[in-house]
């Protein structure tokens, strides 16, 4: 039983992607509630809407019908300058192939998150976040020249270097080694636990679902059941 | 911030950046070249046709201000009416004939002593005046760069001249020969193209205009201090048509390439827009951000394309040392703006799209 309100509830949402004059429904009505401080993780198989779901939620793209609320903000009536500036403050996100700018360092990378969110440069926060993920002693090297778990690791720090409410991940461990990856997901685990960071895991590791609050199970474009994680 | 980035994004293809740079240079150079040799000849023409002393020049009715496109309509007899007027102190007809035989020069043939009469004479290097029928004085520019000296044969018109003599350059033309003679090698007997009229003192210079007006009202009678204003590459019409035309080819080419490059740039780079989007870049960023490194190449190019230009002309005047080329600072400013220009709308187009490139497009490929 929740008291506070969701940061995520999505009511009946479609998501349908056309290509010429073929229509291909990715998400079918999906309802769903995400609170704050929770770690959720959603599974499936291929194809079956998790990154679109993320993606609509992040407000990377509108619904094609339906409801999208994150944090009491209407996404589909909202435009892209709107969605823009909403994800801007409000979201944070990892991917599985990191997406780091391969022309800055690791610094700039994390950095350019704090300039575009438009407060500028907070060097505390910097330092916090860096340590947390244990990035010092690598600042200054480009994406090219760290390994796959430290690229990660600077996108995470990325993702969350503006407090965002919600931390959206979509396969961060995909391209990790089995090292790497238990190392990135035991920081996702502990921004949860110590910095009440709300997340959203895509994943089709079993493992790395066990460590989120709650596993959503997705098939076909809708949330078949959501269950406690163990 | 997006300097860094900015910066990254040049020197992450170098070879783009640095080929899109001297593109814009060449554009620049192209534009300063262009006009500065126009520019350049023309006004070193009017200061020379100001140099030979006169306060009235008499050209035939409808006669162009370019004196190489004068033909020699005149009967030289009206000289002496010329001369007659009161307040005339001096009356030197010219004949004027293009010489192409190294380049475009003119050739004036000039009676010696009314010449001198108006232009207080020439100021030797070498050699003496005319005295001869086929003596031909050549200015010290035209000596330097043909490698000639007094006592040589010059071969022009199909005919051979001795030089009699080098003299300093600003007396109308590079080379002076007999009219007598150059009206019989051009078939122009008794013919003139130009009267150089100096009155006894200058401020007399508009009331000796008005008695000529009433002598020939239909002839064209420019004081010489006008001639200067009116010799300037857009007051041309033919050459303001191919200056104007030369600026726009050179905008085209600058506009063109930072299109390119930029267009290119955005489809390589379609991950790293989608990614400035997840974090909430808006659009203006985006494209401010495409934007300004257009403008970054742009500022190189115009550096470089300056360089360029100041080198060439080294070039031009050391293995041309005829030509003149003016660089002046206005053009310089237009140039800048025209490559600042170009490089904008060259970098509008694929900055909007980038603005407008939908993120999951990229990120879905995962």
């Amino acid at each position: 039983m929740h008291r506070s309100e969701p940061i995520v509830r999505t009511e009946n949402l479609w998501k349908i992607y056309r290509t010429g004059r073929v229509e291909v429904p990715a998400l079918r009505g999906v309802n769903l509630e995400i609170y704050p401080g929770e770690f959720v993780a959603i599974m499936g198989p291929s194809g079956c809407g998790k990154s679109t779901l993320l993606y609509v939620i992040g407000g990377l793209t509108p619904p094609t019908r339906g409801r999208v609320l994150l944090d009491g903000n209407d996404l589909a009536s909202m435009d892209d300058g709107a969605r823009t500036r909403l994800r801007r403050h409000k979201v944070g996100f990892v991917f599985q192939r990191f997406n780091l700018l391969p022309t800055l360092d690791a610094r700039g990378n994390i950095a350019i998150a704090q300039y575009i969110h438009g407060n500028g440069y907070d060097p505390h926060r910097f330092e916090v976040v860096t340590r947390l993920l244990g990035l010092t002693d690598r600042l200054h090297h480009r994406p090219a020249e760290l390994s796959g778990g430290e690229q990660q690791r600077v996108a995470i720090a990325r993702a969350i270097i503006n407090e965002p409410r919600l931390l959206l991940a979509d396969e961060p461990t995909g391209s990790l080694d089995s090292q790497s990856s238990a190392i990135v997901l035991e920081m996702l685990r502990e921004l949860n636990r110590q910095l009440g960071q709300t997340i959203v895991l895509i994943t089709h590791n079993p493992e790395a679902a066990a460590l989120a609050d709650r596993i959503l199970h997705m098939r076909d474009g809708v949330v078949v059941d959501g269950v406690p994680a163990d | 911030m997006t300097g860094k980035l900015v910066l990254g994004n040049l020197t992450r293809r170098p070879l783009r950046t640095a080929a899109t740079a001297v593109a814009v240079a060449v554009e620049v150079s192209l534009i300063l070249l262009v006009v500065g040799l126009t520019q350049g000849m023309v006004r070193e023409v009017a200061k020379r046709i100001e140099g030979v002393g006169a306060d009235i020049l008499v050209q035939p009715p409808s006669s162009s201000v370019l004196l190489a496109f004068s033909g020699a309509p005149m009967p030289a007899s009206l000289g002496q009416r010329l001369a007659a007027l009161e307040g005339v102190r001096a009356v030197a007809p010219v004949l004027v004939q293009p010489n192409t035989s190294h380049g475009l020069d003119l050739i004036y043939g000039i009676d010696p002593q009314s010449f001198d009469a108006v232009s207080d004479g020439f100021v030797f290097h070498e050699g003496h005046g005319l005295r001869q029928p086929d003596d031909v004085l050549v200015d010290d520019w035209y000596a330097r760069a043909r490698h000639l000296h007094a006592g040589q044969t010059l071969r022009l018109l199909d005919h051979d001249f001795h030089i009699a003599g080098v003299v300093e350059h600003g007396k109308g033309a590079r080379i002076f020969v007999r009219l007598d003679r150059l009206q019989e090698l051009t078939g122009a007997r008794d013919r003139v193209s130009l009267f150089f009229v100096r009155c006894q003192r200058p401020e007399l210079t508009p009331t000796v205009m008005e008695k000529i007006r009433s002598l020939l009202p239909r002839h064209q009678i420019r004081p010489v201090r006008q001639y200067l204003s009116l010799m300037t590459a857009t007051s041309l019409p033919g050459l303001d048509v191919f200056v104007r035309s030369m600026i726009g080819l050179g905008v085209a080419v600058g506009f063109l390439v930072i299109f390119l490059a930029m267009y290119t740039a955005i489809v390589e780079r379609r991950r790293e827009i989608a990614i400035l989007k997840s974090l909430g870049a808006s659009r203006a960023y985006i494209a401010g951000a495409f934007l300004v490194e257009a403008l970054s190449i742009a500022a190189a190019g115009l550096g470089v394309g300056l360089g360029l230009s100041y080198a060439l002309r080294g070039l031009i005047l050391y293995l041309f040392p005829t030509l003149s080329i003016e660089i002046a600072p206005p053009w310089v400013l237009r140039a800048a703006a025209l490559a600042v220009l170009a490089a904008a709308l060259g970098s509008a187009y694929p900055a909007w799209l980038a603005s407008r490139k939908d993120p999951l497009e990229a990120l879905a490929c995962e």
